[in-house]
């Protein structure tokens, strides 16, 4: 510990890993609140933000985490954590430090908040002080997370208060009805300057100003984000399910039209992040009941510059754009937050009156049926409550900011030069009070037509399946939209083949039935022919599972039991697994199949099976990418 | 140590002690005093049925007549020996010379599941199998050593499934029981058990009368859901004004499937 630094007093620092935002948004509140109570320093950062060798210096830390996959760390933390696991850190690393762990997770789940228990031990075990012990958030519960945050951050206020007075001077009596400032501020401009009324630069060169000039202006949201790695169009839209099947599964290719490097680069396993359009008449509804000039230009800094560091600034952006790449109005759902300040601004009675009391603790369980649970939308709340006016400044804090979806890409770039493939299935949905919803994104790209040309912001990046080298065995389960990456992985393994040889490919794929949702079908059979990579010749297999063409379920797990001591050689053979799909209990079910399968063909017991079954996670060995 | 519980078991009306005890120093190379054997006499095939399994240490079998003991007997014997007891086949010394042709005595024993058998000067001698029935061990190849995993290197950093206690790696206890859809649990992101499906299916019960003449006792009804009660009939609906007809939107004139 350097001994030459003081600890800056009076100061509390919160620190979030935040996966969709929720912790983000429990972080941030607990800023609000400290505010409240007259905090003379407060930092809010993600961890990602935040250098781990500065933790001694502090003197109160609150840790803010979710539990993200299946019991891991959300991306944010990963380097936070791998520094805070060093052998070397000795056990008073973090003396003197007061911290306090709060984790999001949801309790169906087997690794029920796990990152926020391993935090807390880990903290405690360098030495920090424990102010209260770690408070846990709960989707289960009825008002979700924030049934168990309301009171333990009561307890956290009351006991910081007890040990250093002058940290929340107003810990007595918070300061309820200051009216917060909004983070940022709004410059409207006449024209957007430096532009000659009539541009000359292309679509996607406008397009990409705009939003690399939208997301700069609010870095805080969009860290890492700014420049997209390409500019997609899409070149097919094709049903791969059947219309009678109720399903809507689509393959979708797209065609790199600009790239930062010079052609569209990834593996195969690899995740394409895109930034979805909304709708123009929802867009039109929204900048009209705000009372907003579509046409109008506008630059937006924030406030203070102190814990967002230096912006430079940036040439106006047109409002209508800003608020189409940058704000989601017609899809998620706003915090509690946005209520509170709604009821600062509505001018009906039983509009302010409601609103509050939305935003009260009292009325937690209420607003949860109302907004979280329906899926209300911004535009659907403002609509509800027509007398609010809210200043832009707010909306562009407040409103939800616009996400990019992640896919798991279905192409090899070796057998597709400068096109990317995606297999993706339309999420639909009737809400608790009977309205159809549909997934912003999934249902804007089902749409499209690729004759319209319109261009597509995208992402690469890592997911968690690595490519595999051409000599690894690999065994792959894949059921339903599960498949789009071994699609990749199948392709790239053919063009390998023909010049290297490669190792046997065994693909455990699942669906409904074979008339309505066989994905892929031709293709995986080509692959069975003879010699393909999934032929009996070369050491491979492809097994499927349908699970309704019987009385009784059959899944993925029971083919992989049915192929035991093939599964087996390959595993001895040092063959990796590969999971991938959208179901919670799949990864678990495989998972215990293939303890079941080594177990039985070995003559272990189970308990070994499974420790031996853990050592190829943590060799690298087994993948699992599972979405909800 | 409890008593040994031997069992005799012998054809013959009666057996006499001296013959008894020298079976059993045979067997056990020790004094018989200690010994109080349980004997039957004039067994037959069903003799040991009273008998409990795996309640004897050991057997001495002394029959008189040529024939080896019946498949079924041996099989009760087997049956009421404990893992890893002898059994003692003393023949009769008249007709040792002609049972001992038989080739098929260690046979038949293998069948009747002993081991470790062997011929001796006075007959025979065996084992029951040392574990117990039921465990199972693998038949096709020796138990293999399970391959060694390459590891990475992540040495120098702590092994972070430590950092979790018993308590937390038990599965959490989900809200009990209570299965009806309400407030409390909520069907899990990915339901497999139809309970997101039936929350969904809250019933709008409402008449066309209702659609076309709202009205509303507490006056919030028309304001739009964010008024309603959760017990409120026009749930879901657009707002409206009271006695005048709701305009609905597709979803709500489609039947239910």
């Amino acid at each position: 510990m350097c001994l030459t630094e003081k600890k800056r007093e009076n100061q509390l620092l919160i620190l979030y890993a935040s996966q969709t935002g929720n912790a983000m948004d429990a972080a941030e509140r607990f800023g609000r609140e400290a505010e409240r109570r007259g905090c003379p320093s407060i930092s809010v950062l993600s961890m990602d933000e935040f250098d781990p060798s500065e933790l001694p210096n502090k003197e109160a830390v609150i840790l803010v985490v979710s539990t993200t996959g299946q019991g891991d760390n959300p991306d944010s933390m990963k380097g936070f954590w791998r520094f805070l696991l060093q052998k070397n850190l000795t056990e008073d690393w973090l003396k003197g430090v007061n911290y306090a762990v709060f984790g999001l997770g949801d309790s169906s789940y087997q690794k029920y908040n796990f990152v926020a228990k391993k935090l807390d031990k880990r903290f405690s075990s360098l030495g920090a002080t424990p102010i209260i012990e770690r408070g846990l958030g709960d989707d289960q519960h009825p008002s979700g997370y924030e049934g168990a945050l309301d009171p333990w951050m009561s307890s956290l206020w009351s006991i910081l208060y007890q040990r250093n007075p002058r940290l929340l001077p107003n810990a007595i009596t918070p300061d309820d009805t200051l009216m917060d400032q909004p983070k940022v501020q709004v410059i409207y401009h006449d024209t957007e300057e430096g532009l000659s009324p009539m541009t000359t630069s292309t679509d996607f060169n406008y397009l990409e100003m705009q939003l690399e000039k939208a997301h700069s202006m609010n870095p805080a949201k969009y860290s890492g984000k700014n420049r997209p790695d390409c500019f997609l169009k899409l070149t097919k839209n094709n049903l791969l399910s059947q219309v009678e099947s109720g399903k809507d599964v689509r393959h979708f290719e797209f065609e790199a039209v600009s790239c930062v490097s010079e052609a569209i680069d990834y593996d195969v396993g690899d995740i394409l992040e895109v930034l979805p359009g909304q709708s123009p008449e929802a867009l039109d509804a929204f900048m009209q009941r705000c009372n907003l000039n579509p046409e109008s230009y506008i630059t937006v800094q924030a406030r203070d510059n102190e814990n967002r560091g230096f912006q430079k600034p940036s040439s106006p952006v047109k409002l209508k754009s800003f608020i189409e790449l940058t704000m989601d109005v017609a899809s998620a759902s706003p915090r509690r937050y946005f209520f509170e300040v709604m009821s600062f601004f509505a001018t009906a009675e039983h509009e302010k009156e409601r609103l509050q009391y939305f935003a009260s603790p009292e009325g937690r369980d209420d607003l949860y049926q109302y907004n979280q649970k329906e899926r209300r939308t911004v535009l659907e709340v403002l609509e509800d409550f027509p007398s609010v006016q809210m200043p832009f400044e707010w909306l562009v804090q407040l409103v939800p900011p616009l996400k990019t979806r992640a896919f798991s890409i279905s192409s090899s770039n070796s057998a597709h030069p400068n096109q990317v493939h995606l297999t993706i299935s339309l999420v639909s949905w009737t809400t608790p009070y009977k309205r159809k919803r549909t997934g912003l994104c999934s249902s804007w790209l089902a749409g499209l037509d690729p004759n319209q040309r319109v261009l597509i912001p995208a992402w690469i990046s890592k997911g968690c399946l690595p490519p595999p080298p051409p000599s690894l065995p690999l065994i792959l389960v894949g059921p339903g939209t599960g498949c789009a990456p071994f699609h990749g992985f199948v392709e790239e393994r053919a063009i390998q083949s023909k010049s290297v040889t490669t190792a046997p490919v065994v693909f455990f794929f699942g669906c409904r039935n074979e008339e309505d949702d066989f994905l892929y079908r031709d293709f995986w059979l080509s692959h069975l022919q003879k010699d393909g990579v999934l032929s009996e010749e070369k050491g491979g297999g492809f097994y499927v599972a349908f699970s309704r063409e019987q009385p009784h379920k059959v899944y993925v797990q029971h083919k992989m039991r049915e192929q035991s001591s093939k599964i087996w050689s390959l595993l001895s053979q040092g063959a990796a697994v590969y999971v991938a799909g959208s179901a919670n209990k799949m990864p678990a079910d495989v998972l215990s199949a293939l303890e079941e399968i080594v177990s039985n063909e070995t003559g272990v017991p189970k308990e070994a099976a499974s420790t031996w079954i853990r050592t190829l996670e943590r060799a690298g060995k087994y993948h699992v990418e599972a979405w909800s | 140590m409890g008593q040994d519980k031997l069992l005799v078991i012998t054809d013959q009306v009666a057996v006499s002690i001296s013959a008894v005890s020298d079976a059993i120093k045979k067997l056990r190379k020790e004094d018989v005093v200690e010994v109080d054997p349980l004997i039957i006499t004039q067994a037959t095939s069903d003799s040991l049925t009273s008998l409990e399994f795996s309640s004897i240490d050991d057997v001495v079998s002394l029959f008189k007549t040529l024939e080896f003991p019946s498949d079924q007997l041996l099989g009760n014997i087997s049956r009421v020996l404990k893992p890893g007891g002898a059994v003692l086949f003393h023949f009769d010394s008249q007709t040792i010379g002609e049972q001992m042709k038989n080739p098929s005595l260690e046979h038949e024993l293998i069948l009747a599941g002993f081991l470790d058998i062997h011929r001796e000067s006075f007959g025979m001698k065996c084992k029951k199998p040392s574990w117990k029935i039921g465990s199972s061990f693998a038949l096709k190849k020796t138990s293999q050593v399970l391959p060694k995993v390459q590891m990475n290197d992540d040495d120098d950093l702590i092994d972070e499934d430590s950092l979790l206690t018993e308590e937390d790696l038990k599965k959490p206890q989900l809200p009990s029981g209570d299965c009806e859809v309400g407030i409390t649990k909520k069907a899990c992101k990915n339901c497999s058990c139809g309970r997101a499906g039936d929350e969904e299916k809250v019933k709008l019960g409402l008449t066309m009368d209702q659609i076309n003449n709202p009205q509303s006792a507490c006056g919030s009804c028309g304001l739009g859901d964010a008024f309603r009660c959760s017990t409120c009939p026009y749930k879901g609906l657009p707002k409206f004004k009271l006695g005048e007809k709701i305009a609905l939107s597709g979803n709500f004139l489609a039947s239910d499937i």
